[in-house]
């Protein structure tokens, strides 16, 4: 009997020194991430194992907007608020420059150790005036999607340049369309007036070596010979080998026509593979992927996409939130991520992870075009990248729609680059 | 009788004026809480470069706002000259004179002013530019839809309506019908619109038009000029139609029967009695009908969001983009006070053509 | 001869314009019941077919797949609820608060009248979008959590209208009754109550209905005041959000189900109410 009232105190005296967290309050966290069934799923069973490793937290899951700009709108009302209601945001590759100001620097919660073993790309975007405002979480990049079933028909090769592609393009809808599919097109890719032309256009830009629009030390590139002289050639592809339509098309569009078998070439992003693939698709086990072509003097580039974790300056335990965050993005978890939903990890070495070869087969050997992707120039423009992008893609977007030339075009964007930015141009 | 009760007890004009107040008290409460107070906040930051969620300093910008928005300018194009002949040089192909690009007349400092279109006068061109072009655009794109879809959806209604007031049998089942559209959300019937009007035959519009033969059935209605209003404009028409007929339908159900009748008596034809009794008597509720609807399509936000996102703004959606996606707290401020010029003078004016009555 | 020739004629055209009345108004509604019987497969057919067809067969090949999924959708459950209870919480609301002003101005005698009756009348036009930033601010000062939030500013909306169609409705009615009660010694407001309230119960219908579609359908202000608080969402933000199983996929069979059981039970409401309606329009609004 006294024993055991002995042995109660001295377990309560432990746990009270093991931890104060245990027999005080837990630690509640919550975490933003996104919104979408699969994604959430596995954000919600990354928490799950973290609270089995520390029961003293509580992390909820907090399920955001899928559109990038919805969910950037519900971030700025909790910083207006300085709210402390969320304490790790899922930030996207273009914000980190924007919403600095709102973020811990990661560098003083233990990233130090962990930020070399990721794209180096990624942590250069995600660092501003020295601090490290977000962990690189998992990344996207454009990818060439083919009709492997059609090329083969047609003795041809997946291109390698764009005038490689224009060319098989010609040839396949032309004899697609010969053989009765009237609605058959070459090429498909996201021609809208909105963030997805940016990365579409950047991809043309880089792939000519006509810069990044903005580069890494602030001078504006983008006016330049090789930038007009690509541009010029995607606006020649609007009605002869991408539908009339291509101008009104982002993601989705592109995929209902590739995956209902009415295209031979789509640029999108690695998501298209799983789906291609699914049970209800036209042409599962008919494509591949390779990386987007090389303009006439550069080589092929793929814009940088995909999703950082932050840790709000306004949650009221940051440490325990960096720890999160950290866990969220460590080896183990981008693994998981990888293999269930072929989330590309920013992990290098994971690209070499025989089971996560095994899931998804292309990012072995696509390792090199998410590596090399070229990030918007979101960190050097903040806060105003917004604006330079939907400058930069109205300004495509009048090219490919014929309301003005691409020399027009790029000198007076320029001008406007300069006047918002108040950066110098080459 | 009136009389009588006032002298028998003095005190119920204020009795009356008392309860008048303290019935109007809440409403005016809630009005003052959620438009004018708003209204007055919005007011003084569109006075300043303030900008959303963000530590920057705040600073009064005065009319800094307004004049960028609005700022509108014309300069003269001189012709391009020949270096060698000193002429002005002329295009070969057509012979016109050749002028010299906007962008090196017009001014660059404070603000950039952009194109906003040409025109020649006295055998000289003109540019005019324009500070803010998008919303000059957008004001222009909200007035010409607000015009066309009143038109039309008024024509509409009045049809509608006309052939709902005669009798036939499954009338009932028609006029719930007729509200069908009406009662779908308007986001959710703009998304319903863009895959009918999708780029591709997968689209259904596309589908038809080609079977009519109008195009390839590979026609952009939402990224052509040509297509891109008219085809908001038929969306909205189809959603609001239904609300005109019914106010017009109602309108028509208070016009007696027996002066038609009468009329009838008398000799009148069809047509005469439509032009003279008819109309004559739906022109109140036509009257209302039409304010309703006019300013309700100039502060027209979710089809324009919805199909056209940032390829072409309303008044309302630049207010948003601004705010939303460039957090231009200021400048957006700007843009919503002078949507609601835009509407209080329209107000106004309609309000005075009609003369409400009050009776005091 | 001629006559009965002409009847026929006239007759004819007549079946032929409400035909054509009838497919401009429903067919999109058909769409989107077609397309919402579709997999993504078939929606991906070109050209579109007018009833879901089997991709590879061409035999007829519906599926209810998406109302399963819809249905079986606890965020869209979820914002049902939410709209339900924004939407009738704003009728009542501006039904009583608007009965209230409607009658001070429609029957009572006091000094100010005019100036109550314009800035009621400005405030059935007032843009929304003008006071987003100021009433987000407004919400957040009074801490309001989004669901009263929604209901308070809708009434920006609601309630103008509603206090103007009812005043008219008030001024119609003959002064007699409420002398009348005067001189029985009923108060004006027992008058108001008791003896003026249900003479207008087809301009509240109508009203109450108007006001209640109008927040069912609203988006803008739902999107941004409950963007902080994803499980207070409306049906349209949550039609508008929806998201399939993998990052910017769209399911676009599932918004079209959706949509079709969110107008439903509008359609039913309006069937049941549509002689009210108008009977309220033609007593109330159109008096100006």
């Amino acid at each position: 009997m006294k024993t055991t009232k002995v042995m109660m105190f001295l377990l309560i005296g432990l746990l009270v020194l093991s931890g104060v967290s245990a027999a005080a309050e837990p630690v509640n966290i919550t975490v933003a991430t996104g919104a979408v069934g699969q994604e959430l799923e596995i954000s919600r069973e990354a928490a799950a194992r973290y609270m089995e490793l520390n029961p003293n937290v509580k992390i909820t899951v907090l399920d955001t907007p899928d559109m990038v700009q919805d969910r950037l709108g519900l971030y700025l009302q909790f910083f207006e608020a300085k709210s402390p209601e969320v304490d790790v945001y899922q930030v996207d590759v273009i914000w980190p420059g924007d919403l600095a100001e709102h973020f811990v620097d990661l560098y003083e919660y233990g990233a130090k150790e962990v930020a070399e073993q990721h794209f180096p790309e990624i942590v250069e975007n995600n660092t501003v005036d020295g601090k490290l405002v977000a962990i690189p979480w998992f990344t996207d990049a454009g990818l060439l999607y083919y009709r492997t079933d059609l090329l083969s028909e047609y003795g041809l090769e997946p291109p390698t340049t764009w005038e490689e592609l224009e060319t098989a393009a010609k040839k396949v809808q032309a004899g697609e369309r010969a053989k009765g599919n009237e609605d058959f097109w070459g090429y498909v890719w996201q021609g809208n007036a909105y963030e997805g032309l940016t990365c579409d256009a950047l991809e043309w830009l880089a792939s000519n070596d006509g810069g990044s629009i903005i580069e890494f030390d602030g001078t504006i590139s983008v006016n330049n010979p090789r930038a007009v002289e690509i541009l010029e050639q995607a606006a020649g592809w609007v009605g002869t080998i991408s539908p009339p339509g291509v101008i009104g098309f982002a993601e989705e569009d592109a995929r209902a026509m590739f995956q209902g078998g009415n295209a031979l070439f789509m640029r999108n992003w690695p998501y298209c593979y799983s789906l291609g693939n699914g049970p209800d698709s036209a042409i599962a086990g008919k494509f591949d992927v390779s990386p987007l072509p090389a303009g006439a003097s550069g080589k092929g580039a793929a814009t940088l996409g995909g999703w950082q974790l932050s840790v709000s300056k306004y949650s009221k335990n940051p440490e325990v939130a960096a720890d999160v965050a950290l866990f969220f993005a460590s080896y183990e978890e981008q693994k998981a991520r990888a293999i269930q939903a072929s989330m590309n990890p920013t992990i290098m070495s994971l690209y070499q992870d025989p089971e996560v070869l095994k899931a998804s087969p292309f990012m072995g050997s696509l390792y090199d075009v998410f590596i090399n992707a070229v990030a918007r120039p979101s960190t050097v423009s903040a806060p105003r990248y917004n604006e330079v992008s939907t400058l930069f893609f109205n300004a495509v977007h009048s090219v490919l729609t014929k309301k003005s030339t691409a020399a027009d075009a790029l000198e007076e964007l320029e001008l406007d680059l300069q006047d918002l930015t108040g950066l110098q141009a080459r | 009788m009136e009389r009588q009760a006032r002298s028998r007890r003095p005190s119920l004009a204020e009795r009356e004026e008392r309860l008048a107040y303290l019935l109007l008290l809440p409403t005016f409460l809630v009005i003052l809480l959620i438009a004018i107070y708003p209204l007055g906040k919005v007011f003084h930051s569109s006075l300043t470069n303030q900008r959303f969620a963000s530590g920057e300093q705040v600073e009064f910008v005065g009319l800094g706002n307004y004049k960028i928005l609005l700022g509108l300018t014309i300069k003269e194009l001189p012709p391009t000259i020949d270096e060698q002949t000193g002429k002005p040089e002329r295009n070969p192909e057509t012979n016109q004179i050749e002028y010299v690009r906007p962008i090196q007349v017009l001014p660059r400092q404070p603000v950039r002013y952009r194109e906003l279109g040409q025109f020649s006068l006295l055998g000289k061109r003109y540019v005019i530019g324009a500070s803010d072009r998008d919303f000059i655009l957008a004001i222009g794109n909200t007035l010409v839809f607000t015009i066309a879809s009143v038109f039309l959806e008024t024509v509409l209604g009045l049809i509608i309506a006309l052939v709902m007031n005669s009798k036939f049998k499954l009338r009932g089942a028609m006029r719930a019908v007729m509200l069908i559209p009406w009662a779908i959300p308007t986001v959710v019937s703009a998304r319903m619109w863009q895959w009918m009007l999708a780029p591709t035959r997968v689209g259904i519009i596309n589908v038809l038009l080609q079977k009519l033969e109008i195009g390839n059935g590979q026609i952009p209605f939402l990224r052509t000029d040509a297509w891109a209003l008219p085809a908001i404009i038929a969306v909205d028409v189809w959603k609001t139609t239904p609300f005109m007929a019914l106010l017009l339908l109602a309108g028509l159900q208070l016009i007696p029967q027996d002066i038609y009748e009468a009329a009838e008596v008398d000799g009148a034809g069809k047509v005469r009695q439509f032009w003279s009794i008819t109309m004559l008597l739906l022109k109140p509720t036509l009257a209302v009908a039409l304010i309703f609807r006019t300013l309700d399509a100039l502060r027209v936000f979710d089809v324009f969001q919805v199909l056209l996102a940032q390829t072409r703004y309303s008044m309302a959606t630049y207010n948003y983009y601004q705010l939303i996606g460039n957090r231009e707290m200021g400048l957006s401020s700007a843009i919503g006070v002078i949507i609601f010029l835009f509407i209080f003078v329209f107000a106004t004016m309609y309000i005075r053509l009609l003369g409400v009555e009050s009776d005091e | 001869m001629n006559r009965t020739l002409r009847n026929v004629v006239s007759t004819g055209l007549f079946w032929v314009i409400l035909a054509i009345i009838f497919v401009y108004l429903v067919f999109p509604f058909y769409w989107a019941i077609n397309s919402s019987l579709k997999t993504e497969a078939q929606l991906q057919m070109t050209p579109a077919t007018m009833v879901p067809v089997h991709p590879n067969r061409g035999t007829l090949a519906p599926t209810l797949a998406n109302y399963r999924a819809v249905l079986g959708n606890l965020t869209f459950a979820r914002g049902l609820a939410n709209s339900l209870i924004v939407a009738v919480s704003v009728t009542v609301i501006s039904l009583v608060l608007g009965a209230f002003a409607g009658f001070a101005i429609g029957k009572l005698r006091f000094r100010g009248k005019t100036v109550s009756m314009y800035l009621i009348l400005a405030m059935t036009m007032f843009p929304q979008v003008t006071v987003l930033a100021g009433l987000y601010a407004v919400i957040t000062q009074f801490n309001l959590s989004a669901v009263p939030g929604m209901i308070l500013s809708y009434l920006i909306f609601t309630l103008p209208f509603t206090a103007w169609v009812l005043s008219s409705f008030f001024r119609g009615l003959p002064s007699s009754l409420m002398q009348a009660a005067q001189v029985d010694g009923a108060t004006p407001f027992q008058t108001f109550s008791k003896i003026l309230l249900p003479l207008t119960t087809p301009a509240l219908v109508t009203t109450g209905l108007l006001s209640f579609i109008a927040a069912w359908n609203e988006y803008l202000f739902a999107l941004t005041f409950t963007s902080i608080e994803p499980s207070a969402r409306t049906v349209p933000v949550v039609i508008s959000l929806f998201t399939g199983e993998i990052a910017r996929q769209e399911p676009f069979g599932e918004i079209m189900a959706a949509t079709v059981l969110v107008t439903l039970p509008l359609i039913i409401l309006v069937l049941i109410f549509q002689n009210q309606i108008i009977a309220g329009l033609t007593a109330g609004a159109v008096k100006g």
